[in-house]
């Protein structure tokens, strides 16, 4: 870890082939400006590791996070947490939109992606960057199913958020309808009027039209899997077996790792 | 039937979209706002229904853009999609059913400050490009251009330098003297690129007020007088039946047609074709 501690910039060198080199390490240095075209492809190139969860409302997604969390801590990496819609600059706004009903599809769209903009500046990215393990989740994947759903145009919302960065892994938690509608029906009172898909007037029973607005989203969950290369888990067995699955998973992208800070 | 910049948001009916959006464009300081508050009577003196809008007045994002730039910790991908945030909330839900009502629509800037700002501040234009292509193409674009060197005198004796006027999110380590004249340049350069792109009318903004109103009141008048964009006999239809029966999704226009209507104390007649009925020809098209 003296490498870190020594300052990145310090310590780096160009190998004959033209890679920044720390030590025997080649690594990627933050360029002067982030543009969302700067982005690099493919692997997203950064020292950390960005593992997020994707599903339905009821999938088990976030209970799945949070045990690959326990995990990660338990061995010692220095392991960020950052949830969906969660930005103190931004909330406020789309707290203030969801309350008086005021977001449209385009409007609910934008300011989810202002709210991922700003983790993405201000936790995100500076943490891969300094070699953190960030956890997310939802994600882009999320908005994408979410405001197709609510109609907007699919490739709209790829170049919206072309600025995320790519994630090592995307685990999509895959569950039928009914087993999801079951969960959250035992778990809570009543369904939020965004969260139905109220705004879309599909139909007037709250329950119905979460049904109906979960099956839409499904639907584009499933046609994204090739097109983003979701890591599928099946989210109907046991949650020790998924917990087993994710981590045998997570480990594999760990251990080629050579550059994670570990907590102090 | 007007159009957008390549993509339509869901459920904006783009045919009876009738009435004229004007936007007046150009760096600070460059007058935009006098300017506004000389052609809005003026407008309504001519009987026309005026709305009047500008960046951060939505309801929805306004608020939350004035206490993000309150701190130091506004990245430029976040603060670009804010204001785009607030943007769409008025296109939708004021230009939009204002324009739908006949009303003449005065927008101090448009999508084109914004892209400017973003792409200065290093962000992506195509980027940028690809989010604003949701925004209704104006009637016409008034750039007021003013050259730097007549910018500092009249920020430097009216209210003073600012910090986001001046770029010092991008300059911070100039003062703000320096930090305004490079950022301000770079906007100017921008706005010149953006120019051709997007067809802006340049008005010679280094001139004093009067002179400029003038110029520009020309210029509208010219624009009012246009032939609406050709439309079909199904599309004129529609927006007429649109204005007999009354159409919930029409209640924020209404709003404002009556609430501004009223305050003048004459009555609202939307007038979307220029005041005549349209000629139509053997293939139900506007000749």
């Amino acid at each position: 870890m003296d490498l870190f501690q020594s300052g990145l910039h310090n310590a780096a060198h160009t190998d004959a082939n033209g890679h920044v080199k720390i030590g025997p390490f080649e690594v990627f240095l933050p360029r002067e400006s982030f543009t969302p075209a700067a982005k690099p492809a493919g692997h997203h190139g950064y020292p950390g590791r960005l593992f997020i969860v994707e599903g339905i409302d009821g999938s088990g997604k976030s209970t799945q996070l949070s045990l690959l969390h326990k995990w990660l801590e338990a061995k010692g990496y220095g392991v960020v947490f950052s949830e969906w819609n969660s930005s103190p600059l931004v909330k406020d706004t789309t707290k203030l939109g969801k309350k008086k009903k005021m977001l449209t599809p385009a409007t609910f769209s934008l300011i989810h992606a202002t709210d991922f903009a700003d983790r993405t500046e201000k936790s995100i990215l500076p943490l891969l960057k300094a070699g953190a393990v960030v956890l997310c989740d939802r994600y882009v994947y999320t908005a994408f199913a979410r405001d197709v759903a609510r109609g907007m145009d699919r490739q709209w919302l790829r170049s919206l958020y072309e600025f995320a960065v790519k994630p090592t892994v995307a685990f999509y938690f895959r569950v039928p309808l009914e087993t999801a509608i079951g969960r959250i029906a035992a778990a809570r009172d009543c369904l939020k009027f965004y969260e139905a898909g109220m705004d879309l007037g599909l139909c007037d029973d709250p329950v119905e039209s979460f049904r109906i607005f979960q099956g839409r989203i499904l639907e584009e969950y499933e046609r994204m899997i090739p097109e983003f290369n979701l890591t599928v888990v099946d989210a109907t067995l046991p949650v020790e077996a998924q917990q087993a699955q994710v981590r045998q998973i997570a480990q594999r992208h760990l251990e080629d790792a050579r550059e994670l800070r570990v907590k102090p | 039937m007007r159009e957008t910049y390549g993509k339509k948001l869901p459920g904006m009916k783009l045919s009876d979209l009738a009435g004229k959006l004007i936007v007046i464009e150009g760096t600070d300081g460059a007058g935009r706002t006098t300017q506004i508050n000389l052609l809005k009577p003026w407008l309504e003196e001519m009987g026309h229904a005026v709305l009047d809008t500008g960046m951060t007045r939505s309801p929805l994002a306004g608020d939350g853009i004035r206490r993000a730039k309150e701190g130091n910790n506004l990245g430029r991908v976040t603060q670009s999609l804010f204001y785009a945030t607030d943007f769409v909330d008025r296109l939708e839900n004021e230009i939009a059913p204002a324009l739908r009502a006949g009303f003449v629509v005065l927008t101090d800037r448009y999508i084109y400050s914004l892209m400017a700002r973003a792409i200065v501040r290093g962000v992506d234009a195509a980027w940028i490009r690809s989010i604003y292509s949701v925004a209704l193409k104006p009637d016409a674009v008034f750039y007021l251009r003013v050259g730097i060197e007549d910018l500092i005198p009249r920020v430097i004796f009216s209210r003073g330098f600012d910090y986001w006027e001046s770029g010092m999110d991008l300059y911070p380590a100039h003062d703000m003297y320096e930090a305004f004249c490079n950022y301000q340049k770079a906007l100017l350069g921008e706005f010149d690129r953006l120019s051709g792109e997007f067809a802006f009318e340049i008005v010679d903004a280094s001139r004093d007020a009067k002179t400029v109103f003038a110029v520009l009141k020309a210029r509208i008048r010219g624009v009012l007088e246009r032939a609406p964009a050709e439309i079909t006999l199904q599309e004129y239809i529609a927006s007429r039946i649109d204005r007999l029966v009354y159409s919930p999704e029409r209640k924020p226009a209404t709003a404002v047609a009556s609430a501004s209507a009223s305050s003048k104390g004459f009555e609202l007649v939307p007038q979307p074709f220029g005041g005549s009925s349209p000629r139509l020809n053997g293939n139900g098209r506007t000749a």
